[in-house]
């Protein structure tokens, strides 16, 4: 055997503790199940949504061209178009406010509205467009708003398609190109969204969604790297206090372990949140840099729609921050506790990166709004998902969710912070998890 | 009056026993070696008697307070010096102590406390140097006065010397002797038998977690009928 195999058979029987095999099995696990849980939520999402359909249902549209069957046949709603693709009562020059109140009573968040076919022939006849209205009712939840503005869309342009055949196919090529490529018009300022009861027009819940996405879109790996960042600080301090026997020191002076616990969380908290705001400047400085060069300046004004953040909302996105970074240090003074020295206590950061990831993959993936039970009863359960998402949340107005996850986010750093003052008045502080009864017995040592 | 009472202690790791019921008294101002052979449970003892570790069976007290249902009164009385301790790197040698003496006094007293603490350390200049660029001498020497700074009842100090020049060991052995002389007790463990047996007015050995051995250095020769502690050492773990 050569001096270096000896050398790499020693180190990595040393850095193939059972602590970090462990630690990559369990993220292994993790990520494995996590998959399969954004897996089904892009599934359910990727289902074509229902959606309201104002036309003329008794009136011959032009040439025996019938939108309803091109709907049926041409796209892939399929066999489940009946159900999918719902018959409105309102009229097509109806007032907004009637087809508002239809949709909340169908429970439809998005409609498509094509005059009579008296009107509609008129139109075509004449070589005009036939505009087609779109409806949008703007949940909180965002998500659902994209889906529908894209679908619609996706409808218009099949519509379109199947018309231009038939125009051309009866009256040969004389007419207007524009008309002929597009005989139905519908976007622009067509397109009313309804937000909070108040009609908007010329924007899509599309467009509202993007805007807000590409306001918060940092916000997740920000904190991510926070948590990560000081998690790592308090466990490496935690590793080489106990290696230098400074703990032992602390321990033995007159002052109470609830102390000692605080003052070390609360000091480590106040320099992660200057850690945070520091990478929020400059992570928006740098994103408001980016979006001015390539998307310019956007069409949507948050503030008009009543979803800009006030004073109230910004201190609690900084409460959510801040308790979040303590429930952060309260794991890590739980782990750092069975951390025998500094290098063992490198590995004890794996569980808090694994912790920091997940909520951030599954925010920015599916989104809060748009995961389903399980994946939302994960990511309300780890602390860390909060602030991730309480500027989207406050956005949409949704102070239940924020207040709820501050609360939450309360209780968990109390039940941290006593777990730890309890290992602090416990033997394993100085012992370590080895001389455990429990361990001796799971490991077989004595 | 009695400093220090070990009565029937024991400690339990797990499944495995180590330390089998000791029982000692160390008199206020006396100054007690602990000696015993590397795992024997002397450091235990001493972590137990600080606070450090609960007790598996049994009781002990300092000055009359009992450290497992009293031990923020122990606190305030004892000071304990871990085998091999460091101190807050980033820290000067100033900072340190200003740092320990917070946890014992505030305004004109701990300024008189540090003040006693850099007396103590007599590292000169270099008090205000950070901690980190310390020898291992000038780093034990800090230790020491953090430890005897707040002038505690009872100093426990484990293996006080363990590691340093002959210089260092002199000049801190001269140190416990002063604290002595000024009343303070002292218990301290130590593989040094030459240390002991200049410092220390009685001696308990501990082997396998048994006290083995109880009585003055010179009690102890004279009942091993040797001349230095050393071989009464070696003869009471070999036979």
């Amino acid at each position: 055997m050569t001096h270096m195999t000896s050398i790499i058979r020693k180190e990595v029987r040393e850095l193939l503790t059972p602590g970090s095999v462990i630690s990559v099995l369990v993220m292994v696990v993790l990520f494995a199940g996590l998959g399969g849980l954004i897996g089904g939520e892009v599934d359910s999402a990727a289902e074509l949504p229902s959606f309201g359909f104002i036309v003329d249902e008794d009136g011959d549209y032009y040439d025996g061209w019938n939108p309803y069957d091109i709907l049926c046949n041409e796209t892939n709603y399929g066999s489940e178009a009946d159900s999918k693709i719902i018959i409105m009562d309102s009229p097509y020059d109806a007032d907004p406010s009637e087809i508002i109140a239809e949709m909340e009573a169908k429970g439809i968040s998005s409609v498509l509205a094509l005059p009579d076919a008296q009107t509609f022939n008129e139109s075509i006849r004449n070589g005009t467009q036939v505009t087609m209205e779109q409806y949008y009712l703007y949940e909180p939840t965002g998500i659902f708003g994209t889906v529908s503005s894209s679908v619609l869309s996706s409808v218009v342009s099949i519509l379109n398609s199947s018309l231009s055949q038939k125009i051309i196919s009866s009256s040969g090529t004389q007419l207007d190109y524009a008309f002929i490529m597009n005989p139905i018009v519908s976007g622009g300022d067509n397109v009313s969204t309804i937000v909070d009861g108040e009609i908007h027009t010329g924007i899509t819940p599309s467009d509202i969604s993007n805007e807000i996405t590409s306001q918060t879109l940092m916000i997740p790996i920000v904190i991510m790297i926070i948590i990560m960042m000081v998690g790592s600080i308090v466990i490496s301090s935690m590793g080489s206090e106990k290696e230098n026997k400074t703990l032992e020191t602390l321990l033995t002076m007159p002052v109470k372990r609830t102390s000692i616990v605080s003052g070390k969380i609360v000091a480590a908290a106040i320099v992660g949140l200057v850690y945070g705001l520091a990478y929020m400047v400059g992570m928006s400085i740098y994103m408001g840099a980016m979006t001015g060069t390539i998307a310019g300046t956007s069409s949507v004004n948050l503030e008009e729609l009543g979803m800009s953040l006030d004073i109230l909302d910004w201190t609690l996105v900084m409460v959510s921050m801040f308790l979040s970074i303590v429930c952060a240090l309260g794991i890590c003074m739980i782990l750092g506790a069975f951390a025998k020295n500094y290098k063992s206590a490198q590995t004890m950061t794996m569980p808090l990166s694994i912790l920091a990831m997940i909520p951030m993959f599954i925010i920015m993936f599916t989104g809060w709004y748009g995961s389903g039970g399980v994946l939302q009863v994960i990511t309300f359960a780890i602390p860390f998902s909060h602030p991730m998402m309480a500027m989207q949340a406050l956005m949409y107005g949704d102070m239940t969710l924020v207040l709820g996850g501050i609360a939450y986010m309360a209780a968990f750093a109390v039940v941290s912070i006593l777990i730890t003052v309890r290992l602090y008045n416990s033997d394993i502080l100085i012992t370590g998890l080895g001389q455990n009864k429990y361990v001796q017995t799971l490991t077989g040592r004595k | 009056m009695d400093a220090l009472v070990l009565n029937d202690v024991r400690k339990s790791y797990g499944n495995r026993e180590a330390v089998h019921g000791i029982s000692l008294t160390v008199k206020e101002g006396e100054v007690f070696g602990l000696i015993g052979h590397n795992g024997a449970g002397k450091t235990t003892t001493l972590r137990m008697i600080s606070t450090l570790l609960s007790i598996t069976s049994g009781s002990i007290s300092v000055y009359g307070h009992d450290v497992a249902t009293e031990p923020d009164e122990v606190r305030k009385i004892i000071s304990y010096l871990p085998e091999d301790a460091g101190a807050y790197k980033d820290l000067t040698g100033r900072a340190y102590l200003e740092f320990m003496a917070s946890f014992f006094a505030s305004g004109s007293e701990k300024e008189a406390m540090v003040q006693k603490g850099i007396e103590l350390a007599d590292l000169g200049e270099r008090i205000d140097s950070k901690i980190d660029t310390y020898s291992k001498g000038m780093m034990r020497r800090l230790l020491i006065a953090r430890a005897i700074m707040p002038s505690p009842k009872l100093a426990i100090m484990d293996e006080v010397t363990s590691g340093l020049d002959v210089i260092n060991s002199y000049e801190i052995r001269d140190v416990i002797r002063g604290i002595a002389k000024s009343g303070v007790t002292v218990v301290m463990s130590s593989h040094n038998m030459f240390e002991v047996d200049m410092l220390c007015d009685r001696v308990g050995m501990i082997d396998q977690g048994n006290l083995i051995l109880l009585g003055s250095p010179s009690d102890l020769k004279r009942e091993f009928g040797v001349d230095t502690l050393e071989e009464v050492f070696v003869k009471a773990v070999k036979g």
